[in-house]
Parts: structure tokens; sequence; C-alpha cells
């Protein structure tokens, strides 16, 4: 009997440009899921991940289609089916969990409709019946309240039940097969690990099979029974889960296990793999190993001739010459940061307040204390981290040092001086002291200036009248600082890539050559080897130039990484303070506690 | 709801009293750098500078202007709007009789130019990204060339003169009696249990109205295909369709109630312009309602008339953006939920 | 790749709407400033005995007079070039002057906020209550007929078109993070205002300028309809069709040629305002209509 539930045997997809052109999106991605199996699709983004997914229910993005293969639910061949078909599949037997579960549901009609919409498809007519079935299935993913959510709307409910909602929904029809695209990434951290928490169950008690799509390995690897990791559109590596984890085959898949930052192991090195995944274009150009490029072990014949997925000897397979080498590719233990030497702070919060004040309803106003009585300090040299989940009051703290906000009360002291002093001469004085890199680099950089204009606008407003040979100079000068080629200065901000844009911005604020550096979320949202670079460079900027960092982050192994102390904070408090290893070592308080323990600690 | 579409109706009336005080001084004050003097018109034109000088102080033209205003303001809050300088009437009576007229007229466009902007619009949609799409696309923006007026006065030449299929003045055929109930015509033809009034008050209608209606359909399909080009990439979309909602459901019970906000907002706009549209479309269809009466009293420097009538239509427009309000909040749970 | 500028002009060029779009308000351009030497008469010159002749291609036209003579006996063309005259010069000075007016606010409004954005938005509530027909009409009985009182009272008018689309996309660009940034690495308030903002929301600004001139035509030819524009020794589109609407059973051309004089005219505005949003900015939201 033919127990495979999903199988993709040299799936091909392809994106289709105006002018006839066809690049391969995706080739020859074969794999089997089995009932009641979680398979997990691993890579970063622009892997070709998340095409898979979308493949089967043939929602591919405008311009690209499967471009050969086959892709098989329960025997039944998807990619030749009627439309009319695949549909009666969809929803019934095939279920998705979307990844942004906020902007998933409809905001205009409220979850007992949507919930009614999808059962009625589902045969249950009659609304009485709609409505205990919708109720049933709240309660089974552990929603309280289900009768009052059934009359709310999306915007009433927080992110993670909207995911639950929607894994409701999913699991309603009891399918075969649910694919859950990046389910938890939206989210934080403490919601994170009960969302997977709650899929796993759900699983179990439906018997459903899960194809789980994620960037983050050490997740799929808790979570699935089987891993095909993915990258530039080849399946590079397939195995089970854990081996893979501990003993993977393929070069870069070991090249991701260390680029990520671990909050238990002993600390060490992060692996930085150098440069970024080609794009589609550059790849039509590529021979031999699409990862050879960037592969530490790459050799004569990875640049030749490209690799097949092979079975190896200890179990599992890769795609890979030269997979005797994988597990040497290692990172040296981290040197114990040399502690700066504590001089007089350079910055001093004493008990600041934000009030935000909102209004709603038809009189109501209420006022929203998002910065509560908050004090630290922080000494020359010094990389302190803050730590909290979304809505704790991190960002808001960030605008209210740098002055891009006023605090409702409290002091602020940069440098000996009153931060809040808002004469012109205190506002000069404090851009040589203090600069922000932005947390969205999409919106920290003007689309319509140059590379070279941005990381030099300090000069443009400090000297206008400097020649434009000498700006350009500096410009350079900047560039190589943070590591990007001089040939990028004459780009537009469109034309460089995440990681790239996020030097720029650390290009900007270095240029004023500033005492503090204050980084909102800025590696959040990038690819771990990406990520990984950057937090090389913040470090190796650290003994080149000398100055401190208040390195805003939802995420505490990138802290513990990077900073020697760290701010806790939730509800605009910092709950605990204290030395990094001492804090995230021996957490005082419960919440610390609870954040280490969702983050994997 | 109901309460929080009173709280708004009642909100939104407070900040409209203020809106129609200074709009009444702006025009007070607007009219009177006139270069005519509306004494000496209303006087025959042998009268002596004498009597042209005590009709001035009985106008109260003499006195300062604020004092002018205040005492103009207060007359008018007890329904006195003055008398006509042309006509010797009271401007009240006039504007009763004319702003049913014109509002009959704007909500019949008003209905064809939604009626339109919806189909037109889902049209456009429909068909995106073909030859026929870019097509409809360019049609719409040459349409939008031509104002209310414009289409009036080809209908007229068309319908009215070329091919003669509808009348084109006035309100109603000269051989009926007009019955007078409401001042809406087509209501009180029902009133009066006459169909056959009925039928030939609508036809009076119809080549004004849509006129009227089309201009003002343009920029709403136009903003109805665009906002559903956006909600097409919205998230919930893409999951309905995973979840196997079929296309028709997806466009009309998921896509247009999001599409239809912004495309709110903007008839809102929108039907403000088309109630000023109905000025000259009256003129050109020599219909009895407030625009012939705007215009017959700009030519006649008929300050109480101009005031009055200015006034009129900014309190109606001011109704027009509060109805629209109340319907966003009908329709945008968003702002309908106190968390 | 330094190809973007070359690549845009491209992009530009290839546009057909402002291709088409160009070349009809080039046409109008080009009579309204070259009328009296392309027009064949006078077109103040009545001929009494050649009243209402048609256009040339009808049965009865005659050859002196391309475009047929109107009751008075006056040469069409040559009162549709010279109309042209008016329609530009209103066209060109209004919108320029409501541009920078409604610009000028809502950048002002939209990047200081506070109590200035909120006078803004107040005065902009108080003028969008009026329909702008009934508020320029009411404006023209106070300054009196005439020309420049016709572009004054559509300044008067319009600065709120540019105010309200304007303000909405200062705000968006304002809450960009390189504004604040900008401010961070010591731009002042101008710099900040001219350098970083100005340069996102001009797309905005040329393209509604472009569909304002259209606006203008008609608003001209509305006032000239009701014999607010220019004096009778003058001729204007309007002035035209309210002339003709007199004689429509005799002669429909004295009427449609003006109308198409006008439609034309918006239509190429329109045309390319809308090619001009589509190539200088493609992110634009088309959602932003009038």
């Amino acid at each position: 009997m033919n127990t495979s539930v999903l199988a993709a045997e040299n799936l091909a997809v392809e994106s289709r440009l105006r002018e006839g052109r066809r690049l391969p999106v995706l080739a020859g991605i074969s794999f089997t899921l089995e009932a009641g199996k979680v398979l997990g699709l691993v890579g970063e983004s622009g892997a070709g991940k998340s095409m898979i997914g979308r493949a089967v229910a043939q929602l591919l993005p405008p311009g690209f289609a499967v471009a050969g293969g086959a892709l098989a639910f329960a025997g039944r061949d998807l990619v030749g089916m009627a439309t009319q078909e695949r549909r009666a599949l969809l929803g019934r037997e095939i279920a998705f969990i979307p990844q942004e579960p906020l902007s998933a549901l409809n905001p205009v009609m409220t979850i007992g409709a949507q919930f009614g919409e999808h059962l009625a498809r589902l045969g249950i007519s009659s609304e009485a019946r709609q409505r205990e079935e919708a109720r049933a299935m709240l309660e089974a993913v552990h929603l309280p309240r289900a009768t009052e959510l059934l009359r709310q709307f999306p915007h009433e409910l927080s992110g993670g039940m909207c995911q639950r909602v929607l894994i409701a929904m999913a699991f309603a029809s009891k399918p075969k097969l649910v694919i859950a695209d990046e389910p938890t990434t939206a989210l934080d951290a403490t919601i994170q690990a009960r969302i997977i928490a709650l899929m796993d169950e759900m699983r179990h008690a439906y018997g459903a099979s899960l194809l789980f799509i994620t960037h983050d390995l050490r997740l799929a690897a808790n979570f699935c029974d089987e891993i095909l990791v993915l990258y530039a559109g080849r399946a590079v590596e397939k195995g089970e889960a854990r081996e893979l984890l501990s003993a993977p085959l393929h070069p870069y898949t070991r090249c991701l296990q260390l680029a990520v930052p671990s909050l238990s192991a002993p600390a060490r090195e992060l692996f930085t793999l150098p440069g970024e995944m080609p794009g589609l274009t550059t790849l039509q150009t590529l021979a031999g190993c699409r990862f050879a490029p960037r592969c530490p072990n790459a050799g004569e014949i990875c640049r030749k001739e490209e690799p097949k997925l092979l079975a190896a000897a200890q179990g599992g397979e890769a795609a890979c010459f030269r997979t005797e080498l994988t597990l040497k590719i290692k990172t040296g233990d981290q040197a114990a940061p040399a502690m700066p030497k504590i001089t007089a702070p350079l910055l001093l919060v004493e008990k600041i307040q934000k009030r935000y004040r909102s209004r709603h309803g038809l009189f109501g106003k209420t006022e929203v204390l998002a910065i509560d009585e908050v004090s630290f300090a922080l000494a020359e040299n010094e990389f302190v981290g803050v730590v909290g989940e979304s809505g704790s009051g991190k960002s808001t703290l960030a605008k209210l040092i740098i002055g891009l906000e006023p605090p409702s009360a409290g002091r602020i002291e940069l440098c000996g001086s009153d931060a809040l002093d808002r004469s012109e001469t205190a506002r000069r004085r404090r851009i040589e002291t203090a600069q922000m890199v932005f947390q969205d680099p999409q919106s920290a950089l003007n689309p319509r200036r140059r590379v070279a204009s941005i990381v030099t606008q300090v000069l443009e407003a400090a000297a206008p009248r400097l020649p434009p040979d000498e700006r350009k100079r500096r410009a350079a000068e900047l560039l190589a600082e943070v590591g990007l080629s001089a040939e990028l200065a004459a780009r537009y901000p469109s034309q460089l890539s995440g990681g790239q844009k996020q030097r720029v911005n650390i290009a900007r604020a270095l240029c004023a050559a500033p005492k503090l550096l204050i980084a909102d979320e800025i590696v959040s949202g990038l690819d771990v080897s990406v990520q990984a670079q950057l937090i090389a460079l913040l470090r190796r900027l650290r003994s080149e130039l000398s100055f401190a960092l208040l390195f805003i982050s939802h995420d505490l192994a990138v802290v513990r990484k990077l900073c020697e102390r760290v701010l806790v904070m939730r509800h605009g408090k910092v709950v605990e303070q204290g030395n990094t290893k001492d804090v995230f070592g021996a957490p005082q308080h419960p919440y610390t506690r609870e954040l280490l323990a969702a983050s994997g600690g | 709801m109901i309460v929080q579409l009173l709280g708004l109706f009642g909100r939104r009336l407070v900040v409209a009293i203020p809106i129609l005080l200074i709009v009444s001084a702006l025009v007070f004050v607007v009219l009177r750098v006139l270069p005519v003097d509306p004494a000496a018109m209303s006087m025959p034109p042998n009268a002596t500078q004498a009597e042209i000088e005590l009709k001035r102080q009985e106008m109260g033209l003499d006195r300062p202007l604020p004092e002018q205003y205040a005492i103009w303001l207060g007359r008018t809050v007890r329904g006195d709007l003055g008398a006509s300088i042309h006509f010797r009437r009271a401007v009240s009576s006039l504007i009763a009789e004319t702003l049913p007229a014109t509002v009959e007229l704007a909500l019949l466009a008003m209905l064809i130019a939604a009626g339109l902007g919806f189909a037109g619009g889902l049209l456009l949609f429909h068909l995106r990204g073909t030859w026929r799409g870019e097509a409809a696309d360019l049609g719409s923006t040459v349409l939008m060339s031509a104002p209310d007026f414009l289409w009036g006065l080809m209908f007229i030449l068309a319908f009215g003169v070329l091919w003669p299929l509808l009348p084109f003045t006035g309100r109603l055929a000269s051989s009926f009696a007009r019955p007078v109930h409401t001042g809406f015509l087509l209501l009180d033809t029902l009133i009066e249990g006459r169909p056959d009034m009925f039928l030939d008050a609508l036809k009076h209608m119809i080549l004004p109205a849509t006129a009227l209606g089309l201009a003002f359909s343009v920029p709403i399909m136009r903003v109805l295909r665009s906002t559903l080009f956006e909600v097409e990439q919205a998230d919930y979309i893409r999951q309905a369709r995973l979840r196997g909602v079929s296309e028709s459901r997806i466009l009309l019970r998921h896509a247009l109630k999001n599409a239809i906000l912004p495309t709110l907002t903007l008839m809102g706009v929108q039907f403000g312009f088309l109630f000023g549209g109905t000025l000259l479309i009256e003129v050109i269809y020599s219909y009895p309602g407030l625009g012939n009466l705007m215009v017959d009293a700009v030519r006649n420097a008929d300050l109480p008339i101009i005031q009055a009538v200015a006034l009129a239509y900014a309190a109606v427009v001011l109704i027009i953006n509060i109805v629209v309000d109340g319907l966003y909040l009908v329709l945008n749970p968003r702002l309908r939920s106190a968390r | 790749m330094s190809s973007r500028p070359v690549k845009k002009a491209l992009g530009f060029l290839r546009s057909g709407r402002v291709l088409v779009g160009a070349a009809l308000v080039g046409i109008v351009l080009f009579s309204a400033l070259f009328a009296p030497i392309l027009a064949p008469h006078d077109p103040q010159e009545q001929n009494l005995v050649a009243t209402l002749v048609p256009p040339v291609w009808s049965v009865d036209g005659d050859p002196t007079y391309l475009l047929g003579t109107d009751s008075l006996g006056r040469d069409v063309l040559s009162r549709l070039l010279h109309g042209a005259r008016v329609a530009m010069t209103v066209a060109v000075l209004a919108s320029l002057g409501a541009m920078l007016v409604g610009a000028t606010l809502a950048h002002l409004g939209g990047y200081f906020g506070g109590k200035l954005d909120w006078l803004i938005g107040r005065a902009v509530d108080v003028w969008m209550s009026f329909p702008p027909v009934v508020l320029s009409l009411v404006l023209m009985t106070g300054l009196g007929a005439g020309i420049s009182s016709v572009i004054l009272a559509i300044v008067l008018v319009d600065w709120t078109r540019f105010c309200r689309v304007l303000r909405a996309e200062v705000l968006v660009t304002r809450h960009q993070d390189y504004v604040a940034a900008a401010r961070l690495v010591g731009f002042s308030h101008w710099r900040t205002l001219t350098r970083e903002i100005l340069p996102a929301t001009l797309p905005l600004l040329i393209t509604l300028l472009s569909i304002e001139m259209g606006i203008a035509v008609i608003v001209e030819a509305i006032l000239s309809f009701v014999g607010m524009s220019v004096g009778a020794n003058q001729s204007a589109w309007g002035q035209m069709i309210a002339d003709a609407r007199q004689t429509i059973y005799e002669s429909g051309w004295n009427l449609l040629l003006p109308m198409l004089a006008i439609f034309f005219t918006v239509l190429g505005f329109n045309l390319l305002g809308d090619g001009l949003r589509r190539t200088l900015d493609p992110r634009l939201l088309q959602a932003r209509e009038l």
C-alpha cells in the first residue's frame, strides 16, 4: 500500500520573464512525505522553499510555473490536475497554515463568518451546526471564550490567537496534508514555542502529515522527522532530522549550523559564510556546484561539475563531492571579550517615562505607558543589549535616547551634558556623540540617493561646501570599513541586497564617528549567514573604532554573542539587568526564564 | 453599532456647525468687497442719490462689516434669509422651491455614478492583464477628460436635437400642472397617483442625471479597480484561495468588501463635487434648481440669494460627508469596535 | 549600473500616454502662442451676410470659413485659436499658483505637524465643504469678471486639491526612517524638507500639476459659459458654447467644435499626467485618484 501523502519527483519550477526568457527557480527536487510524518524544508530566503508549498496549490506567484517533474498527493498527480479537481482538494484534504496570521484573516469579516464559510464548504450547511463545530475546533486549539471569539474581528485578536484560529480552520476538515509556511516567524519567541507545540498536538490528534517550511534549521530539527535542505533552488541535503543537525553531510548545512548563535553551547565564534546566495540571473552563469563560490571546502571539481543528491554511507543524502570534509569546518572558541574599563558613564538614563495618549471608541481616551521608569548607565566602549518581545518598549527607548521623541519624564545625559536640551548647538553636539542604525533598511535608506551620498550625509549637513572629491573619498573609506566594495558607491539602495543595505545603514551612522551607536533590531529579518556576517562586522568595528553600542534585539542568542551587559524589558519596564553571562546563566526574574526557555536555551 | 453611529453623527454635527459659520463669514466678506452697489441695483434707475443712500441704510450696508454679519447671522438662525433684491421675494421660499429639485437630481446622478462606477471598476479589474484591460484603462482616462457639462451638452445634441428621444428643458412637460407636496417631483407625482406624470418627470431627469453620473463614475471605477488590485495581493485573499474558496466568492465576498472602503472615501469627495456639478447642468437643461437660482443671482448681483444658496450648497455637502462617514463606520469593523 | 537615468528617459519616451498627451498639449499651446498669425480672420469680425455657415466639409461649406461661422458671422476657427490663448493662459498661471499655495501648505503642515497642520487641515475642510464651481462663482462675484479674476479664483479654490493629496504623501514620507536619519545626521528642517521629502513628493506634484491644468481649462470654460470670464471683445471656448447653444437646431457644429477643443485639451493634460505618474514613479499608488 502506498503510504506517501506528498511525493515530489524531479520537480522543477521556473520563472518566465517577459522577453520569453526562462530562469529555473527550482530543479531536481525529490522527496516523499509519508503518512503521519513531518517533513521540513529548510533554506534561506530565495532558496525556493516556499515555491514548493505554493506548487502544491498551483498558486505560484505571477510569472512562475511548474516546468517539469511530478508532484503527487496520495498518488494523484497535482501538476496536471484540472483546476476544479485541485480546488476540491484545497481546504479539504490539503490545508495551509500561513506565515502572517494577522493578515491572513479577512479584516472585515468576523472569525465566525470566515470559519462558517469554510465549514459550509465542508458540507455543514446549518448555521447552528457551523457555530457548534467552529466552537469545538476553537476549543481544540485551546482558545478560551470560543463563542465570543466567533463574533470578533481579526484585529481584535493577537497574532498568536489568529494563528490558533487558522490552525483550527486548517484541521477542521481532518486533512491528510497540512502545509505550514514559516508559521511562527512573525510571532514572539514565547508564542512561537506554544504554536509549535500546538501544531504537534493537532497533527497527532488528527493524523495529518505536515510539510513544515522554515529558515530555522534548529527548529526544524526539533520538530520534523526528516529534513530537506535547499540552497539556490537545489536540494543539497536530505536526512533524518536529528542526525542532519548533529552530523551534517553538506558544507552548507554545516555552515548554517555554525552561523546560528546559541544560548546554551559554550561560546564559540560564529561561522561567517562569505557573500550571499546568488540571485536567479547570476546563477545562470554559474558552472558547477551552486554553493562552490562560498564553500570553504570547494575544490577543483566543485567548480566544474554539479553534484547530484546521493546517499552517503552513514545514511542521509547530500549533493556534495567532498562530504568527508564537511565536519572539518569548525570555528574557534570565542575569546572572552576584553571587559572595557568602566570610565565615566557615556550615557546616563534616569527614571525616564514615555506616555502615549490614544483615542478610541467614542469619548474614550487611554494612556499607554510605553516606558515606565527606566534607568541605566552605559560606559564608553561598552556593548549593552536590550531584549524583550514586541511591545516591550525597546524601540521607544531607542527613540527617546537618540532624541527622536521627548520623554514624558526623567533625565538623559550624554557625555555629561543634558541630552534633552532642545537647542540647535546641543543638537549639533549630539550628532557627533550618538548615532542610530535603523531597523528597516528599506525605510531607512532614501531610495533616491546613491550609496555614496547616503553614507556621507553627515558631511552634507556639517560641511555643505566640501569638494565632491573629498566626499567621494570619505564614502570609499566608509564602504571599505563596513566591508562593501567601492563599486557599490554609485548604486541606489534598491539595487542592494538586504545585508548590503544594512551595512550602508551602519556606514552612515559611523560617518560622524560617534561614541555611541544605537542599533534597533538590525539583524532581525536577515538570513542567518548574513546575520553572522553583521555580528562579525560589529565586533571588528569595535576593535578598530572604539564606540559603545546599545543593541536592541528580540534574539537572546545574538545578544549573548555580542554584548557584555543586557537589559531585559517587559511592558516598558526593565525587569532584569546585569552581565550577559549572569542574566542568561542564572536568570532571576521569571520573565527572563520564560524568554530563555522559549528561545531554546 | 447604532450608538456609535449616533455618536459619530453627533460629533460630526459639532464640527459641521463651526465650518458652516466660517463658510458663511467667508462668503459674507467676499461678497461685500463687490464692485457693484446692491442698493443702487435694487432701485429704479431714476432714483436719486439720497434715495439710494436711504436704501443703503435700510439694508444695513452703512454699518461696519462685523456688525452686518452679526445681524445677518441673527436673522439666518431665525430662518429669515432676507429678501431677494431682484425677485422681491423671501429668499427662504426661493430656496425651499429649488433645493429639493437639485437634491433630487443629485441623488439620481449619485445612484448612476455609483452603479456605473462599481460595474466599471469590476469590469476593469476583471479584464486586468489583457489587452482589453489596457484598452479599457485608456478608455477610462479618455472618459475622465470629458467634464459633466460637456456630457450634458453632448446628450442634448445627440438625444435632444439630432435624435429627439428625450426632453432637455425643465422638470416637467408644460401640459402637466406640477403637484407640490414634498418638492421632490418623483415622489410628488407618485403621491398624486399619476404614473404618466412620474414617467414624464423621470424622462426630464434622465439626460442631466446621466451626464452628471457618467462624469463622476469614472474616478470611482478607477479607484475601485486599483484598490481591488491592491486587495488581491493581500494575504487573506491568498489564504482564502488556499482554503479552496471559489474565485467569484473571493471577489464578491472577500475582496470587494475590503476594496469598498477606500472607494467610499473617494465617493464622499466626488459626491461633493457632483453636487456642485448640478449647478451648470441645471443651467444647461434649464432645470429650475439651486444652480439656476445661483447663476441668475450672480448675474443680478442679488447678494441675499448668493449668500443663502452658497450656504445651502455647503450644508448639503457637509451632510453628504457625514452620511459617507457613517457608511464607512458601518462597513469597517476596525473603526467600530473599541478594544 | 549608472544607466538608471537613461533607462528612465527611455521609459519616458516609450510611454505612449506621455507622447500623445504632450502632442495634444503641444498643439494647443502652439495655437495659443501663434493664434494671431494662424487665424485666417479677426475673431471679432462679423459678417452678417454669412452667418451660421457650416464647416467646409458640409455641402454648403465655404472655403473662406474652414470651420464655418457663428450666428454673428464670426469665423469659428479664428475664435477657437484665440480661445486657446485664454484657455492656456488660465491653465498655466492658475495651476502654477494653486500648486504653489497648496504644495507649500501641504509640505509645511505634513512635515511640522502640530497646530499648523491642524489649522491647514481645518482650512481644507472648510474649502471642501464648497463645491468648487459654487465657490468660484462666489469669488467671481466678489472679484468681478475678467481673466485675472478667473486665475485668482482658480488659485483660491483649487489649492486644496494639491494640499489634500500632497499632505498625505508628505505624511507617508515623513514617517520613513530615512527622514529621521537625515535629522539625526544633522540636517536642518529646511534641508530635510528640500532634500529628503520634496524629491519623494515631486512625481505626484508634477502629475497633479498636469491634471490641474486640465481642470483649470474646464473651470475657465464654465466661467466664460456663464459670462464671468473674458469680456465680449475676446473669444473663449465657454463663451462660444454659450453662443452656440442659442442656435443649436441650426448648427450643431458651432456647439461641437469648442466642446471638442476643450475635450482634447483636457485629454492631453490627463494623458500627460497619467503617463507621468506611471513613468516617474511606478510605486505610486493608483488609489490616490483625484
